[in-house]
């Protein structure tokens, strides 16, 4: 449901490619700087714990979820009573050779659950079908900071899986993303179109630094359900924001526009259909 | 190419020759005062005279010692600075003589080398075609043998001989009958753990080579840039290597 109101951290960090226990050092100190400013929830980009471009490397990265990392950060949610959001690489059960890109969700009360990338890029400078396996589900967790849906950076370009997330009770669609500049018109586009259209909350978390001449854009922001961008963090530099949301607001502006009772089902049976045969 | 008398070029030289007739292969002998061992040459007309190979020989002396008078910071004491410049003068010579004679020049890099990084950046590295690239050095051996390389080539200590004395498995501290297993495996995505199982050698060692082959990726790629536009040179361009251009 959600404390009124209730603040967000976005920790728009520069991870290093393959510094696990780097990142985890400093992805720490970030969860206390949060906790600090009485924020419930703080968010970290795609990937944060390795790196985004690891490449080969993925394979030695990855853990299972719930896995060491995921005891650590949640010793750490619950010391300061916070919940993080993060990225990493999560090895199946099955097999070392089964990978996802992974977005994790820990809080006070232990491991609470995780969204694994369904939208794999593999494009441009992106390979991540060649060493990802792409999700099937896109649950929403019932938080003390909220109805959290999770979805992962080229996730936004398909606004099912925003609706989806909502249609299951999402108030916050989190996007955390490792967006190379190049992209930036895109996601201000999209995080915008899904807080819109979906009446919910929008925190983005992207990425910065640069990795193999990569540079991600930052540009993170908190963005309401009427499209006010409530919390924007620096453009390519690190930076640490925080922002208020009030899940209340999102109710009165769904009256406004009322676009979840407007939704058309049959639609989606027939975008399924014509999906298929492309 | 270049023939050194060591046995990567020496079986890369066979193999050239045994692909395209002795006769379209050219042998750059280029030794030089500081690191001039007569047995070298006399091992590189060797197998020059076996597999049909003219060669040519180009002393650098001069030409190392102009550039020492012309460089500033020129520091006689440098051994790393001082032999990789040879290897590059070298790179020049195979690389003028190419322009000249319209050919490709034949580079002599093993996979050993290639991963650990052990070779000159823009040296030894560069080359038109690297045909035993993929070959670890105890493979390199065991071809050689079966090809015809001259025995005394093929036993010898591998020694890049960029500065006097100096041999390949003393400066990496490792020989390479080890280090080729514990790149097969890291090559396997072997774990370091599973390789010092498998290989039964110290994990410092496994991790020594790890860290060196992680290292030198930048020499084995196109040099890095930032990436501003749709396509990228180096990054996400991905054309085939045409032999000819059609359309148009």
């Amino acid at each position: 449901m959600g404390i009124n109101p209730t603040r967000i951290a976005l920790a728009q960090f520069d991870a290093r490619v393959g510094d696990v226990q780097g990142n985890l050092r400093r992805m720490e100190e970030y969860v206390e700087r949060a906790s600090g400013e009485g924020a419930q929830l703080v968010i970290f980009p795609e990937l944060s714990l390795t790196g985004y471009m690891c490449r080969d490397l993925y394979y030695e990265l990855a853990e299972r979820v719930p896995g060491p990392t995921t005891h650590r950060m949640v010793d750490l949610a619950k010391r300061h009573n916070i919940y993080v959001i993060y990225g990493l690489v999560e090895r199946s059960g099955a097999s070392a050779s089964v990978l996802y890109n992974t977005a994790v969700l820990v809080g006070p009360e232990g491991y609470v659950g995780k969204y694994r990338k369904m939208h794999l890029p593999t494009h441009s400078v992106f390979e991540e079908k060649r060493y990802f396996r792409p999700g099937y589900d896109a649950p929403v967790y019932e938080t003390e900071a909220g109805r959290i849906g999770m979805m992962i950076c080229y996730d936004i370009f398909f606004p099912e899986v925003a609706r989806l997330l909502r249609l299951r009770g999402a108030n916050l669609l989190v996007c955390i993303s490792a967006s190379p500049g190049v992209r930036r018109l895109f996601f201000e586009a999209f995080t915008l179109a899904r807080a819109l259209e979906n009446n919910a909350y929008l925190a983005y978390v992207n990425l910065v630094g640069i990795e193999d001449g990569l540079q991600f854009w930052g540009g993170s922001r908190l963005i309401s359900p009427t499209g006010r961008v409530i919390v924007q963090a620096k453009y390519d530099e690190e930076d640490f924001v925080v922002g208020e949301v009030d899940y209340s607001k999102a109710d009165r502006a769904g009256i406004f526009i009322p676009t979840l009772r407007d939704v058309r089902p049959e639609l989606y049976d027939m975008l399924g259909e014509e999906a298929f045969y492309l | 190419m270049g023939l050194s008398g060591g046995l990567d070029s020496s079986t890369a030289a066979a193999l050239c020759s045994l692909a395209l007739g002795g006769d379209r292969v050219l042998g750059l002998i280029m030794p030089e005062r500081e690191t001039y061992r007569p047995v070298d040459v006399e091992h590189a007309r060797m197998v020059a005279e076996k597999f049909g190979i003219p060669v040519e020989e180009v002393d650098l002396t001069r030409i190392l010692e102009a550039y020492w008078a012309s460089l500033p910071v020129y520091e006689p004491r440098d051994r790393v600075s001082n032999g990789n410049l040879k290897a590059r003068v070298r790179m020049t010579i195979l690389y003028y003589y190419a322009n000249r004679l319209n050919r490709l020049v034949c580079g002599t890099s093993d996979k050993s080398e290639a991963m650990v990084g052990y070779f000159t950046k823009w040296g030894d590295g560069a080359a038109d075609i690297e045909p035993i690239m993929d070959l670890y050095k105890t493979q390199v051996r065991q071809l050689a043998r079966h090809i015809g390389v001259p025995k005394e080539i093929v036993e010898k200590p591998p020694a890049p001989n960029l500065w006097p004395g100096q041999l390949a498995e003393e400066e990496l501290g490792i020989r390479y009958e080890v280090l080729d297993l514990i790149l097969y495996g890291l090559e396997h995505f072997m774990t370091p753990r599973e390789v010092v199982r498998e290989v039964n050698v110290p994990v410092e060692l496994v991790e020594m080579v790890l860290r060196r082959w992680r290292a030198s990726e930048h020499k084995r790629r196109m040099p890095p840039c930032v990436k501003l536009e749709y396509r990228t040179v180096g990054m996400d361009f991905r054309l085939p290597h045409l032999t000819e251009t059609k359309g148009g």
